[in-house]
């Protein structure tokens, strides 16, 4: 299978804001992600997640290695790769349904086709009957579904996620999470998801990247042998193909994390 | 049932409980004022030339337009027909000053509040400007157009633009930078990102801008009429004044609130209605 994101050695350094002192954020980390495959991110707080998700989505030019999107160099933000923001990135003077339709707008498509797909995305995501609200009329979890949407809707080549879910309550990451993987499912999109939460790593994806503290190496990586149908939060709890590799990844992170205090 | 209870009835229908109330609560201060207006000269506190009675400002009115006979002589601006001929001077200078004052105040703080060089290029000068806005140009602004419509449309100007181009900066600076990156991860380019990011999102600012540079508009040309204008309300008021005609004085001065009041009402309220309001992005509490 040919890889849709090809990551090659890239290192990343910044001066810091305040002091100007140079930041190693990103050290020689090289990995791929598969066509239709679910990929998430894990590592602590500071350990560059942000970062490799801006350079990816063109947001940050990088200084070393190099980022391809099926086999084309990354150089700038595109359609190509569509993001799904942290916190509510839709925005307010927008409806739901213009919010949706907005990256088929920029990409000039007509708009008879737009409704027709914009219509297709909103049921997907279960937000029939809120096409004409505005996002502020919304709850947390249906902002996350719009944007959701509005990145699909679009049709990009590879969807990034930078911990999409992290500033919704439990209960709702929890049915995002399963609604996630629904969609996934259903629109066998190639997912790379940033997330600090190790359930949520390994419940979503196919294959878990670890990365350490700063500067962020690629430490690990583990696979999640479970069929997408199966993930379902009161069946997965006690079945071992999932317990086994998320203790590993817990195990993993939790010695970056401790590193320190010894 | 009564006729007036039956009158209050269909009122209160017509406008609602609460709106009804707040209308009355706001036209108390307004009907003491009068009362204290109409005691004043029933009472003869104060002679009439520091406050005239309020019927002559009816009559002044018809002094005023003495020579308004049909629309056209009204539109065709007339000297005899003084009253109306002031009011469309001032309300053309106003919306002469808006029409440029808000485009380029609008193209050239989005600029400002994109480019960090353009900023620092602009900012100086605007502070500069800003510090002698309004009136203090009157003088120079005399020596170098004369009085008239340059002089006054000069001191309009001064105030409008700069006040719209710093709100239409900070507010553009205050757009969160996520906006600006989601439709660039669209495919969204430099227009696009102006359009359907800087501008909306500077849109609370800007109406703001445009209230602010309305009210101290309008101050600042009623002024520059008087030193600098040879038409207009505070022409009106200034010419009055030195011809001791007091009750011209007033109904100016009257005009000139009721003007802002219901331009405020008309125009700027239902446009925030529409847009900011609507998007979630202010509160008004009612």
């Amino acid at each position: 299978m040919p890889a849709k994101l090809v990551v090659d050695r890239l290192s990343h350094h910044y001066p810091d804001e305040y002091t100007g002192e140079d930041v190693h954020a990103l050290d020689q980390v090289s990995l791929s992600v598969e066509d239709g495959e679910f990929s998430a991110v894990v590592g602590p707080s500071g350990c560059g997640k942000t970062t490799l998700l801006n350079i990816l989505a063109g947001l940050l030019p990088h200084t070393e290695g190099s980022v391809q999107v099926d086999g084309r160099e990354v150089g700038g933000p595109g359609p190509d790769r569509g993001v799904v923001f942290q916190e509510h990135a839709i925005l307010p003077w927008r409806t739901v349904a213009r919010n949706i339709g907005h990256g088929l707008e920029i990409q000039g498509i007509a708009r008879s086709e737009r409704e027709q797909r914009v219509q297709e995305f909103v049921d997907l995501v279960g937000l029939s009957g809120f096409e004409d609200r505005y996002p502020h009329e919304l709850s947390g979890g249906m902002k996350q579904r719009c944007a959701l949407a509005r990145t699909l809707c679009a049709n990009p080549v590879v969807m990034l996620m930078d911990e999409p879910f992290a500033a919704v309550d439990a209960q709702t990451r929890i049915t995002l999470q399963e609604e996630l993987n629904r969609i996934a499912i259903a629109t066998r999109k190639t997912i790379l998801f940033i997330t600090h939460n190790v359930d949520e790593a390994a419940f979503l994806g196919d294959r878990c990247f670890i990365f350490s503290r700063r500067p962020g190496k690629l430490k690990a990586t583990v696979k999640i042998d479970v069929p997408r149908e199966k993930r379902i939060w009161k069946d997965l709890l006690s079945e071992k193909s999932y317990t086994d590799p998320r203790d590993e990844i817990l195990r993993l992170v939790r010695e970056e994390v401790f590193d320190d205090e010894e | 049932m009564s006729v007036l209870q039956t009158a209050a009835i269909s009122i209160q229908k017509r406008f609602g409980r609460q709106r009804l109330r707040r209308i009355m609560l706001g036209s108390i201060p307004f009907v003491v004022l009068l009362a204290f207006w109409q005691m004043n000269t029933s009472m003869g506190w104060l002679p009439p030339v520091f406050i005239p009675p309020i019927g002559t400002i009816w009559e002044a009115i018809y002094t005023l337009s003495d020579g308004c006979t049909g629309a056209s002589a009204v539109l065709s601006m007339q000297y005899e027909c003084m009253f109306t001929n002031h009011i469309l001077s001032s309300l053309g200078r106003v919306g002469l000053s808006l029409v440029i004052g808000i485009p380029s105040g609008i193209a050239l703080g989005v600029l400002a509040g994109m480019s960090r060089r353009f900023a620092h290029a602009l900012e100086p000068i605007g502070v500069f400007a800003n510090a002698i806005s309004g009136i203090a140009w009157v003088p120079l602004a005399i020596v170098w157009f004369g009085t008239g419509w340059l002089t006054t449309l000069f001191i309009l100007l001064n105030t409008v633009f700069w006040l719209i181009f710093f709100n239409t900066l900070l507010g553009v600076r205050g757009v969160p930078r996520v906006y600006e990156n989601s439709v660039m991860t669209m495919g969204g380019g430099r227009w696009a990102i102006i359009t359907q990011v800087y501008i909306p999102g500077a849109l609370p600012s800007i109406v703001t801008g445009v209230r602010m540079s309305m009210g101290f508009g309008w101050r600042a040309l009623i002024a520059a009429e008087m030193i600098g204008g040879d038409s207009g309300l505070g022409f009106m008021i200034f010419v009055s004044a030195a011809e001791y005609k007091i009750e011209e004085v007033f109904l100016g001065v009257l005009v000139i609130a009721i003007m802002w009041m219901i331009t405020d009402r008309l125009l700027l309220i239902p446009l925030e209605r529409w847009t900011i309001q609507r998007w979630g992005m202010v509160w008004r509490p009612d």
